[in-house]
């Protein structure tokens, strides 16, 4: 009956909560509600379930406590600052609790002690939890390096806000007596595991963890420090020109013994050019130019080649190609074929007119000049190549080339 | 092909900082003292040795020992670094209010030219501020523009070895240990000359919270 209504009102609680979620996140976000755009009926009923609260008459509906900390919890949000393990209340709870199920056991009581076993899982669990989810907010603080704060000042407080929460996490973890803690389970099984096994395992994490956020508080409020040093430097050097406009150093580097900070020496090598006829530097050098890109010309060429020119509207001039001189031989060759009608063979028109020209090389430009001919005048010609076979490797080598009408 | 020794003795030998956002390769080897000492055996025959600075981070080369030419290069160098002291530190102190963060520049810290330049031209004060900065001789930007006059100190402290650039294409740029030698030139100043500027800044600072 009782957990029937508990569930009942359970359910309506998180109805409650997930049909004003929009009030109760913006609520979560401001700090407090804006009474004047919600519904006063809907105030009221958070209210009496227990979600908002009024700390004093005058002031603002606020969120509980609890429905802080879910959100918190839920959204891992790095403002929770909140570290309250109140280890030495949370003991004597479980001392309480172990004292009622003993003595429900011995009077056999068996209902009864299975209550306050659950009871005292509930409590040991929840203080376990506790501890490690104040380790892990520590540890979110430090890894974004209190990044909810905006002033080096203020990451400093932060910082010493921290560490004051982790000595006192490492105080009260001594309050835990194991040996007091073992007396109290005695042989019991259940009490042995729950206070001895599950609690001394946190514990030994909780306490090196919390010693390893301590280390790297350390550094960071260290290099804040750094940081704060250096600004005011800069700000205390500028205020000193300031107040002193012809201030110059004095001159460090005058003494015996010139501090170290002051003594660069020169440069001796100027920067090196490449070879580009070293062929190990070869690959480097294609990714090189590979790599290079064209650069836009100018503007100021872009500009004289938008504004194009002036136009005038002429005759084109006439284009006289210099044919050269071999060119013109191989035509007179043709021709001369053409006018006596007889074969005549390439290289004896060459003595004959002692052309100034390699023989191989006429060769060529006889056989070009033949082969360039357009079909329907290739057809009046014959051209015969006069060939010997190579002795060593049976290649054929043109000799000469005859020419005649067909 | 050059060996990494010889890599990193031509950096040290062009007057060059090496630090881990420079060159990380060469800063790693630098980091061994069996390499180290290599150099230092290179270097020796040249009067140079390898030094150290910003707790161990930032690698360049000294003089073994000080002659006439030497002292007198030094004291050069030195009057250089006096005279860019404070338009560098009015430049540190314009980044730091620009990206409205506390932390001043340090290595590695990264800079979008971009983002500052949004940020100077919606600011008149700033802009105010990047204009008579640029007119510094060091910089010496003419432009009335605060992108160019942006660009022109962006180029100049890069040349110098304060900024790299590591993509050609993005106007990202990273700080390099240069700037940590820098803040220990000013503090080494401070501490030689009791000029107690950390202290000054601090009162002059309550003073204004105080008003």
């Amino acid at each position: 009956m009782s957990q029937d209504h508990l569930q009942q009102a359970g359910k309506a609680l998180f109805r409650a909560l997930s049909r004003h979620s929009d009030l109760i996140l913006s609520a979560y976000l401001a700090g407090s509600v804006d009474e004047t755009q919600s519904d006063p009926d809907t105030l009221d009923k958070l209210v009496r379930l227990g979600i908002l609260w009024r700390p004093e008459a005058d002031a603002e509906l606020r969120l509980r406590r609890v429905v802080r900390a879910l959100l918190e919890e839920g959204l891992q949000d790095v403002r929770n600052r909140q570290i309250d393990a109140n280890l030495g209340s949370a003991l004597t709870t479980l001392k309480t609790l172990t004292e009622h199920y003993k003595e429900a056991r011995y009077r056999r009581a068996a209902v009864e002690a299975d209550a306050y076993l659950a009871d005292l899982r509930e409590h040991v669990y929840g203080l376990t939890e506790g501890l490690r989810r104040h380790v892990r907010v520590l540890w979110e603080r430090i890894h974004h390096e209190f990044g909810y704060v905006a002033s080096i000042d203020a990451k400093i407080r932060e910082n010493e806000l921290a560490q004051t929460q982790v000595s006192e996490l490492l105080n009260q973890l001594e309050l835990i007596r194991f040996d007091q803690l073992g007396e109290l389970a005695g042989q019991d099984r259940d009490l042995r595991r729950l206070l001895i096994v599950s609690l001394q395992r946190t514990f030994t994490e909780v306490a090196k963890e919390l010693s390893l956020v301590q280390a790297k508080l350390i550094e960071l409020i260290g290099r804040f420090r750094e940081f704060q040093g250096r600004t005011r430097l800069l700000r205390g050097f500028l205020l000193h020109l300031e107040q002193h406009p012809d201030y110059r150093p004095r001159d460090l580097t005058r003494q015996s013994e010139v501090p170290q900070l002051f003594n660069q020496s020169s440069a001796i090598i100027a920067p090196a050019a490449i070879n580009p006829h070293d062929s190990l530097l070869e690959n480097e050098l294609v990714q090189l130019v590979a790599a290079l890109k064209t650069t836009p010309r100018d503007s100021l060429r872009d500009e004289q080649d938008r504004q194009g020119t002036p136009f005038q509207l002429q005759e084109n001039e006439t284009l006289s190609l210099q044919e050269d001189a071999i060119r013109q031989a191989v035509d007179a060759y043709f021709c001369q074929v053409i006018d006596q009608g007889e074969r005549l063979s390439a290289l004896e028109y060459l003595e004959q007119n002692t052309l100034d020209c390699n023989r191989e090389v006429w060769l060529y430009r006889v056989i070009g000049g033949y082969e360039g001919l357009p079909d329907d005048e290739r057809q009046f010609f014959e051209l015969e190549h006069l060939t010997r076979d190579d002795p060593v490797f049976a290649n054929q080598v043109i000799e000469d080339v005859a020419l005649w009408l067909a | 092909m050059m060996t990494e020794k010889g890599r990193v003795l031509e950096r040290l030998l062009s007057g060059q900082f090496i630090c881990q956002i420079s060159d990380e390769s060469s800063w790693r080897q630098l980091k061994q003292p069996a390499f180290t000492d290599a150099i230092n055996d290179m270097l020796a025959p040249l009067n140079r040795v390898l030094a150290t600075a910003a707790e161990g981070n930032v690698f360049y080369t000294a003089y073994q020992s000080l002659g006439d030419p030497e002292r007198k290069h030094l004291g050069q160098q030195f009057q250089d670094i006096a005279g860019q002291l404070r338009p560098l530190t009015e430049w540190l102190l314009l980044v730091q209010s620009t990206t409205g963060q506390d932390a001043p520049l340090s290595e590695g810290s990264p800079l979008r030219l971009t983002e500052l330049q949004t940020v100077i031209e919606d600011t008149p004060a700033l802009a105010e501020h990047l204009a008579r900065l640029a007119r510094y001789r060091l910089f010496n930007s003419t432009s009335p523009q605060p992108d160019q006059q942006l660009r022109q100190i962006f180029k100049r402290l890069t040349d110098m070895g304060y900024l790299i650039k590591p993509n050609p294409d993005r106007l990202v740029f990273l700080a390099t240990g240069k700037i940590d030698y820098l803040f220990e030139v000013i503090r080494f100043i401070d501490e030689s000359e009791n000029l107690q500027l950390a202290e000054r800044a601090e009162s002059a600072h309550q003073q204004d919270s105080l008003l």
